[in-house]
């Protein structure tokens, strides 16, 4: 678990002040890809962008990802056998781009909630897309 | 860069956990056998840096870009939530400073 510190407050561009509490707080030991100094990342779940969460990389608040259980977008996703327990949220990166939004199928964010780790993992799986299209309407049902 | 000629069948080592093995060599596409702990991922370098720059698309994300964009794609979500996903909703809740 992480230690216990005082609550702190992040000013972030996307959400204003945010109180970071270490219940919503990850730890990435190997950071995310392209951002490997980045350890500590705050979850964060607004209503406006519901069911998309957000992580805020604590150490540099402007840094945040948008990201999406991936069973909105495929309900037999897998993402190895090493990450098999309830334990082991998956989430994916969003991203848009070219009036497109998309998602990163192919290299998933999970969060072990026991633990309060995260890691993105690149799946060998040559089905999942780094830039799977979604196509909202049609395909989240 | 350090050049090294190696045969087929022939190993190189990384340190003293990573092993690379030419398998082949056939037509310009050389084969190799990587084995390497768990803690260090092996991966083509162009699916490592399309991730990379999938990432650094996406990391700054604005809120307001981002929530118009999926009301004008008619985000329609059924609340249903598998089970992995009420576990963690039991855990977060919205924790926004209003």
């Amino acid at each position: 678990m992480i230690a216990e510190k005082e609550p702190r407050i992040i000013i972030t561009p996307n959400f204003g002040e945010l109180l970071v509490q270490n219940d919503y707080v990850f730890r990435f030991e190997n950071g995310i890809l392209g951002f490997e100094d980045l350890k500590d990342y705050i979850l964060v779940s607004d209503e406006d962008t519901e069911p998309f969460k957000w992580l805020i990389a604590i150490e540099a608040p402007e840094i945040g990802f948008p990201i999406l259980s991936p069973f909105f977008i495929d309900q037999t996703y897998k993402y190895g056998r090493d990450y098999e327990g309830e334990e082991n949220v998956p989430f994916v990166i969003i991203t848009l781009g070219g009036g497109d939004i998309t998602a990163n199928l192919k290299a998933p964010v999970i969060l072990n909630v026991e633990t309060q780790k995260g890691e993105q993992v690149i799946l060998p799986s040559e089905k999942y897309s780094p830039n799977h299209i979604l196509k909202l309407n049609s395909e989240v049902k | 860069m350090l050049v090294l000629s190696r045969k087929i069948g022939e190993v190189i080592t990384v340190g003293s956990s990573v092993k690379v093995t030419v398998l082949s060599y056939d037509r310009g596409i050389v084969r190799l056998g990587i084995e390497a702990p768990k803690s260090i991922p092996v991966h083509r370098k162009e699916v490592h840096d399309k991730i990379v720059e999938m990432n650094k698309q996406a990391a700054k994300t604005e809120f307001n870009a981002f929530k118009n964009a999926i009301n004008l794609a008619d985000v329609n979500f059924k609340k249903q939530q598998t089970g992995k996903n009420s576990v963690l909703n039991a855990m977060i809740h919205s924790n926004k400073e209003k």
